[in-house]
């Protein structure tokens, strides 16, 4: 007795492939937009005419205790101006500093942060809360 | 996501088509729901731009000398030695700069005294910024003193 070989026709799954490609988009999308520096305990001030803020390779945060940290990092005042500049590195087109010092912070802190970053080479921008 | 089609009554060996699309619907609608969870929990960060050009040591230059200077501490703000309130700064500062043209000459120079606070002095600059001042920062020089 003959059997027919029945031909099993497996085309690639084409809908659960774009299923995984949505799903790595979106997984890339948020490992992209987390920042770690979430653990740092702040309040922004308040100002009037705020403007959103272009995304930033450097981040220099404040926290209530006016300890510094770079990126979500602790890090000292006196090596800051360096530490930025490598960070910065060689692009010319966005050398934003994101500075998230927290409301009362005194000048004694964060006026030296300030001309670090300016010594780095960096454009400041203060991030801040819209005031009402 | 959702599992594989076995739902629904269908004849041997054909795929019963409209728990499959339910089943494609649902995932979509996961995804497209995560996606919007996302996109609303990351709120961009709003804030100011600032030039600060330099700083410059208490060692006045004699270019310093022509610029205004705005004095803040915790409470008060002065121009030029004279106490200003915070509502009359800009108009105060627009005055005063309206006579100059050259950007070197709008550049007003920002002394604050140690326990200012950061939210005072942004809406001090903020005020600057308004009435057309370049800021630049005075800082204190630090000098090490040895103890014998």
């Amino acid at each position: 007795m003959k059997f027919k070989r029945r031909k099993l026709e497996c085309p690639p799954p084409y809908v659960a492939m774009a299923d995984i490609a949505f799903n790595l988009v979106l997984f890339f999308v948020i490992m992209a937009k987390t920042q770690d520096d979430k653990h740092i305990q702040w309040q922004p001030a308040k100002a009037k005419e705020t403007q959103q803020a272009k995304n930033a390779r450097v981040r220099v945060s404040v926290d209530q205790n006016s300890k510094v940290y770079l990126n979500g990092k602790e890090i000292g005042i006196r090596n800051l101006a360096e530490q930025v500049a490598i960070f910065l590195g060689d692009n010319h087109e966005n050398r934003t500093v994101l500075l998230k010092i927290h409301k009362d912070t005194l000048a004694s802190t964060f006026e030296p942060i300030m001309e670090a970053v300016s010594q780095a080479g960096g454009d400041v921008v203060h991030v801040l809360e819209e005031e009402r | 996501m959702a599992g594989g089609a076995t739902a629904g009554g269908g004849k041997r060996g054909s795929l019963p088509q409209t728990a499959a699309v339910l089943n494609l619907l649902t995932d979509m609608a996961f995804n497209l729901l995560i996606f919007f969870v996302v996109c609303a929990s990351t709120k961009p960060d709003k804030g100011r731009a600032q030039q600060v050009p330099s700083s410059t040591n208490d060692a006045a230059t004699e270019q310093a000398a022509k610029n205004l200077e705005v004095a803040i501490t915790r409470t008060t703000i002065a121009v030029n030695g004279t106490e200003v309130p915070l509502t009359d700064l800009q108009s105060k500062l627009k005055g005063l700069l309206a006579a100059k043209a050259k950007p070197e000459d709008r550049i007003v120079v920002v002394r604050s005294t140690k326990d200012t606070p950061y939210s005072q002095w942004i809406r001090v600059t903020g005020q600057i910024e308004k009435a057309g001042g370049l800021i630049t920062l005075q800082l204190e020089e630090e000098k090490e003193v040895g103890v014998k």
